[in-house]
């Protein structure tokens, strides 16, 4: 019974954003360019490099690696930390916690349905013009490919549960929007979704190989190319549900906190 | 007498916005510090890239900081006087509040645009300032008084590029009711801008330079400053940068009033 109505959430979620038809041609066209953009990047350095490969990646695997750490696996968690600040500084978030849910896991179900959402209508179409455009190399190995299936869950996990972590944290603050700043900035430099770790100074990319963020973006797109092989892939996946698993133990605590922490303004 | 009046008011509007922010002063502060964090974790990873491959478009990494710096503070400069006044439009249009805005002795443009001057840009200018000084003490650039001078014209210039075309989305807002989700399309544009123009296919730097045309608010300024050839302008370049935000600035005013005569109301 309680399955069944996340899952009206999730399906909720989906239909309410074909409300906005408008939203979708104008952010598919948004993140068109905005993926354009970082591919002329790779294109221009290549091109004046002296060699064809760089780091053992040449250009296709950089526009693949592009194209799926950016688009693919960094969906819009600002959407996210927007509905939990919102909720707080409403005071809506009270309404919440008289009805039989959980917060977090109502916002897991919603927000899997505007993942789905994207992904289908603004993701996709993206992707293949992108592909189409430039090209896209197919994964490494079968093995590869379905490894990649379990990453991308992981990925969408591991950033749902960071950005989780941060929404709760404006329980205190009172404020979700320089969170989500905050969690910008981390996640653009260390998830691997602009730069691939292996352009890192090694000491910097033995550190971020490690930190959650790198299995959002780098991980799941490093699987895709190839560049782990058959026991690094199975080791890294195992590290990343160790992270997983400890992420969403902080979460659940961070909202018991969080419940006894409410106050509503003028109530 | 009108205009007077309006100069007068302009102030006043300014300082109560102002007091309201500052009655939060931590979420400010927060704020200014998340973002300039935010742009700095960019420009690291962008430095990562060019310090790996040498260059990029032929920019080096000093180039590079100035083109980014002189991006983030024409888009600052200009989104504080738009970009969160514009994004609500299509609430104030759908909520009826667009009607009370009008018949305020004032002019409606006006009174949006300065009574939500947005502050929260601090944070943005501390670091494109701060990044900039460092990139013009690297680049090779031989300074006079009227290249100074003209470096301000071309800032001042992308700044009204970016509140122009700020306005003109916002004021879409009065005639269709949503607006909002044009700002993505800005925003990807937005993105493009902070690199060098020559780097991307030639229909990519013809929009950059005609219908959204935020080149102006960074790589065509910068390439002229640095004495970069900038495609298709040529030598018109250095003048084009300086005429961009006044023509942009007239643009908006025409489109902004034939929205305003168009204007029923979300109700019809």
């Amino acid at each position: 019974m309680k399955a069944r109505a996340y899952a009206a959430f999730t399906v909720n979620a989906f239909q309410s954003r074909l409300a906005y038809r408008s939203a979708v041609w104008s952010a598919a066209f948004g993140d068109l360019v905005f993926i354009f953009a970082r591919i002329a990047i790779w294109v221009s350095v290549y091109g004046a490099a002296t060699s064809t490969m760089t780091d053992g990646v040449t250009l296709p695997q950089a526009i693949t690696y592009a194209i799926i750490a950016g688009p693919v696996l960094y969906w819009d968690f600002a959407r996210l930390l927007h509905d939990v600040g919102t909720a707080i500084q409403t005071g809506d978030v009270a309404v919440y916690l008289l009805k039989p849910l959980h917060y977090p896991a109502f916002l897991l179900a919603s927000h899997i349905g505007h993942f789905l959402f994207e992904l289908l209508l603004v993701v996709l179409p993206v992707v293949v013009i992108a592909g189409l455009t430039y090209g896209m190399v197919p994964p490494a190995s079968l093995f590869h490919a379905l490894a990649f299936l379990g990453y991308w869950a992981l990925s969408f996990m591991m950033l749902f549960a960071l950005a989780s972590l941060a929404g709760l944290a404006a329980f205190w603050l009172m404020t979700a929007s320089a969170l989500e700043w905050f969690l910008m900035s981390i996640m653009t430099l260390l998830s691997g979704g602009l730069v691939p770790l292996w352009l890192f100074p090694g000491w910097l990319a033995a550190i971020a190989g490690h930190l959650p963020f790198a299995w959002v973006s780098y991980y799941p797109a490093a699987v895709y190319l190839g560049r782990l092989d058959v026991s690094q892939t199975l080791l890294y996946f195992a590290i990343g549900l160790v992270w997983l698993a400890v992420l969403l133990g902080a979460l659940a605590w961070l909202w018991t906190r969080a419940r006894h922490r409410l106050i509503v303004q003028g109530g | 007498m009108a205009l007077v009046r309006t100069l007068a008011v302009i102030p006043h509007l300014v300082r109560m916005f102002v007091r309201t922010k500052l009655e939060y002063p931590g979420a400010l502060v927060l704020s200014w510090v998340s973002q300039a964090v935010s742009y700095g974790s960019m420009y690291t990873a962008i430095a990562l890239i060019v310090a790996r491959f040498g260059t990029l478009g032929g920019w080096s990494w000093s180039e590079i900081a100035l083109l980014l710096s002189f991006h983030l503070l024409a888009y600052s400069t200009g989104a504080s006087f738009s970009f969160t006044q514009f994004r609500v439009m299509e609430d104030l249009v759908r909520q009826g509040t667009m009607d009370a805005l009008l018949v305020k002795p004032i002019s409606t443009w006006t009174y949006l645009v300065f009574s939500g001057f947005n502050i929260g840009y601090a944070g943005h200018v501390a670091l494109a300032i701060g990044l900039m000084g460092w990139a013009l003490t690297q680049v090779e650039v031989t300074w006079s008084f009227p290249l100074a001078l003209y470096f301000i014209a071309t800032l001042v210039s992308g700044a009204m590029v970016v509140c122009a075309l700020m306005t003109m989305i916002g004021a879409t807002a009065m005639v269709f009711v949503r607006s909002r989700h044009l700002y993505s399309i800005f925003f990807g544009f937005w993105e493009l801008a902070r690199y060098p123009i020559t780097i991307f296919p030639l229909p990519i730097q013809v929009l950059l330079l005609t219908a959204v045309p935020l080149g102006f608010i960074s790589t065509v300024p910068v390439s002229v400053i640095l004495g970069k050839p900038v495609p298709m302008l040529g030598d018109f370049a250095g003048l084009a940068c300086v005429l961009a935000g006044p023509a942009m600035a007239g643009l908006a005013m025409l489109h902004w009033r034939w929205c305003l005569r168009n204007y029923q109301g979300a109700g019809g």
